[in-house]
């Protein structure tokens, strides 16, 4: 009967929970390559019941106490907060105890720095300090990555707990990559140049040795769509063989390749040969324009662990651009294509200008003295 | 950091010494000593506020819990830890083990009996307490009943039953709680006066009873009694519930000293929240509510302490939480619940309908 009571009151705190905040331990980690800094922190009342820090027992524990247990508690840390990178283990290296203060009160604050001697990828940490004391303890971890934040509960009936670095940080590589590409087909106008070259005549058809325009619009779509669909699958299948490493040409070859790509284009709106199937020259040249573009990559270097990845969001970004190159100039050259400026002036003289231009690179690029 | 090594960082409560580790590790293998050690710990708990030392308890407990055959005093201890953090569920779970035991444990009746009144499922609760009268007393039969049916449309004659239930026929450890029914009741007929009474008598019994002096804390400030609940609470602030509470009061004083306290309350709700836990979401719709206006947030927090809890103050801070946020509908299952249990509450129409 008497057991019965002795909880009466307890019982009733359902409602009105004991307060205080339960026992934390805070654990800041920031990833860089193979290396982790940070620090961890317990609270001094936690650390006194894992180790034992009130050396006088007084009942109160002073900074003297606190620091001259510092060895031990760097020890209990270590047997209990353990970091791993895909099952290499990652040494914690403690530096000088401090203090922080807390709104729960004050914590024994120790720095730290881990090297993993690999990129740090998947980062393990098996947290069970005071599990033997105080099974609700948590370790409340913050993680940085690169620009990408993680936070998590560690602890409790856990083990360790797996972090993948890299899900979020392909996002962000991803998006970095497309950017590249869009950037890159607008700053690389040697590739719109040819594509432009290509385009032009596509709203004209050659009747004998005369362009009329094409009647509808139809036509002059798929003309567009072919030139475009051989452009983008040649330049792909290269690009992704050089960024792979699997088929490298000489940079300046393929650069010079690339501006007589412009000038053969250009002439031949002049002095027409090829008329029909203009996407072949697409795809020819195409495939020497991949690797102008792989080269751009080569210089960004592609992350190990989302080469794939970020190889696509480069030729995504780069079709993207180009995509929006050709809707905003090709209504506005089916628009002029049946005047007489459009046939006699702009496609010709247009023409001409790019291959001059053209030129002028073939020359620097093929003839002059690298530097 | 420190100025000297003289500076002491942190007193150490009774309790939470190194020391006791002997002790710990003699509880591994012995009942005898994990049973008053572990009961120890949990009445730290209630006599201080502080939720670390049922953590203690429950590493007491931990080994012995999974032992076959089952040991229904450890069940019944490890659900009152459980319940104290407002898992309920699992708590239930244990407590039905131990009774499987030992189907005449009148703690884990009582005990069961609590818990399901805290969710609401007061028929359930009552079954429980009928199964207190073979082995409990007469008198906590009757408590642990007319508390319930008190809050299933019998509210003045319960209170007519219990405040008859002489004092001295309960044992002394059960006087406070008769205290506190009374109290809560007086309060739900609107009976404020002879509430405080009761409450206050509940505090001279039992004056780490933070139950009660949250419950006297409430009823002071429903009458914007500022300066008095200051004085109930002083020398209590530590305990966050208390704290909550004084906060409100110097906010009503608008006497501008409670900024460092305030702040201290939202990183306490912020950091239980990053843990999952939710033991205290009533308190923080509260602090939402009274403290720091956010009508929405209050709102998000009431609902999220409905899914877990239903006493009558859990119904109050729903519906004041829908309606500072313009939400009457959000209520609905509160006020479903009222009439469904035909609940009466005279709190309800002056602070919400």
């Amino acid at each position: 009967m008497t057991r019965c009571l002795r909880f009466m009151a307890l019982l009733l705190l359902a409602s009105v929970a004991p307060a205080h905040i339960a026992s934390n331990g805070f654990l800041v980690a920031r990833v860089e390559g193979s290396t982790i800094s940070g620090s961890i922190e317990l609270a001094v009342r936690d650390v006194e019941l894992a180790i034992g820090v009130d050396a006088n027992r007084d009942g109160k524990v002073t900074w003297g106490e606190l620091r001259a247990s510092e060895p031990r508690l760097v020890h209990y840390l270590e047997q209990h907060v353990y970091l791993s990178a895909e099952s290499r283990s990652c040494p914690l290296q403690f530096q000088a105890l401090r203090v922080n203060e807390r709104v729960d009160g004050t914590y024994a604050w120790l720095p730290f720095s881990a090297d993993c001697g690999m990129d740090v990828r998947q980062l393990s940490i098996r947290y069970s300090a005071l599990d033997d004391i105080d099974p609700s303890h948590r370790g409340l971890l913050t993680l940085t990555a690169g620009s990408v934040v993680q936070t998590a509960v560690l602890g409790g009936l856990d083990g360790a707990a797996i972090f993948s670095l890299y899900a979020p940080a392909r996002w962000g590589a991803f998006v970095e990559y497309l950017r590249a590409g869009i950037w890159h087909i607008w700053s690389g106008i040697d590739h719109l140049l040819f594509l432009l070259s290509l385009l032009l005549p596509a709203v004209l058809l050659r009747r004998g040795d005369r362009w009329e325009p094409v009647p509808r619009p139809w036509p002059a779509f798929m003309g567009i769509l072919k030139v475009v669909t051989a452009f983008t699958l040649a330049h792909s299948m290269t690009l992704s063989l050089a960024a792979l490493d699997i088929v490298r040409l000489p940079s300046r070859l393929t650069e010079s390749v690339i501006a007589a790509s412009i000038i053969v284009a250009a002439l031949n709106n002049i002095f027409p040969l090829v008329t029909n199937s203009r996407a072949r020259i697409a795809f020819a040249f195409g495939l020497l324009h991949g690797f102008g573009f792989a080269s751009v990559l080569a210089d960004m270097g592609l992350p190990s662990g989302a080469r794939l990845l970020s190889l696509l969001a480069f030729n995504l970004g780069i079709e993207t651009g180009q995509l929006a190159v050709v809707l905003t100039v090709m209504p506005v050259v089916y628009a002029l294509r049946s005047t007489v400026f459009y046939r006699r002036a702009l496609l010709p003289w247009g023409s001409a200008a790019v291959a001059s231009i053209a030129l002028v690179w073939f020359v620097q690029r093929a003839l002059l003295p690298s530097g | 950091m420190p100025r000297s090594d003289a500076q002491v960082l942190v007193e150490l409560p009774a309790g939470a010494r190194h020391s006791a580790v002997e002790t710990r590790d003699l509880a591994r293998s012995r009942l005898d000593v994990a049973l008053p050690l572990s009961q120890f710990y949990i009445s730290r708990a209630r006599a201080t506020g502080d939720l670390r030392f049922l953590g203690y308890a429950e590493a007491i407990l931990n080994p012995w819990q999974s032992r076959v055959p089952l040991l229904p005093e450890v069940l019944v201890l490890h659900a009152t830890i459980l319940q104290s953090r407002h898992a309920f569920a699992p708590a239930l779970t244990e407590l039905d083990r131990a009774l499987r035991v030992q189907p005449e444990d009148a703690q884990a009746w009582l005990t069961r009996a609590t818990v399901l009144r805290v969710l609401g499922r007061y028929d359930e609760a009552l079954e429980s307490c009928r199964h207190l009268a073979v082995s409990a007393d007469a008198a906590i039969t009757a408590l642990c009943s007319e508390s319930l049916r008190s809050l299933t449309g019998h509210l003045q004659s319960a209170y007519a039953t219990v405040a008859a239930l002489g004092q001295q026929t309960l044992p002394p450890e059960a006087r406070a709680w008769r205290y506190s029914e009374l109290g809560e009741m007086a309060e739900r007929l609107g009976n404020d006066a002879e509430a405080e009474r009761w409450l206050k008598a509940g505090l001279q019994l039992a004056p780490e009873d933070f139950y009660l002096r949250a419950a006297c804390a409430d009823l002071l400030l429903r009458h914007g009694r500022a300066g008095e609940t200051l004085q109930l609470l002083a020398g209590y602030e530590s305990v966050e519930p208390m704290l909550l509470r004084s906060v409100i009061a110097h906010k009503l004083l608008r006497d501008g000293s409670s900024e460092q306290a305030q702040a201290r309350l939202a990183a306490a709700f912020e950091l239980e929240q990053l843990r999952g836990d939710a033991v205290h979401r009533r308190e923080q719709a509260r602090f939402f509510l009274d403290v720091e206006p956010q009508p929405s947030a209050a709102l998000a927090a009431a609902q999220e302490n409905w899914r877990v809890q239903r006493e009558p103050d859990d119904i109050l801070i729903l519906l004041r939480a829908a309606r500072a946020a313009h939400q009457s509908q959000a209520g609905e299952p509160a006020r479903r619940f009222l009439q469904q249990q035909s609940l009466e509450d005279a709190r309800l129409g002056a602070a919400t309908l």
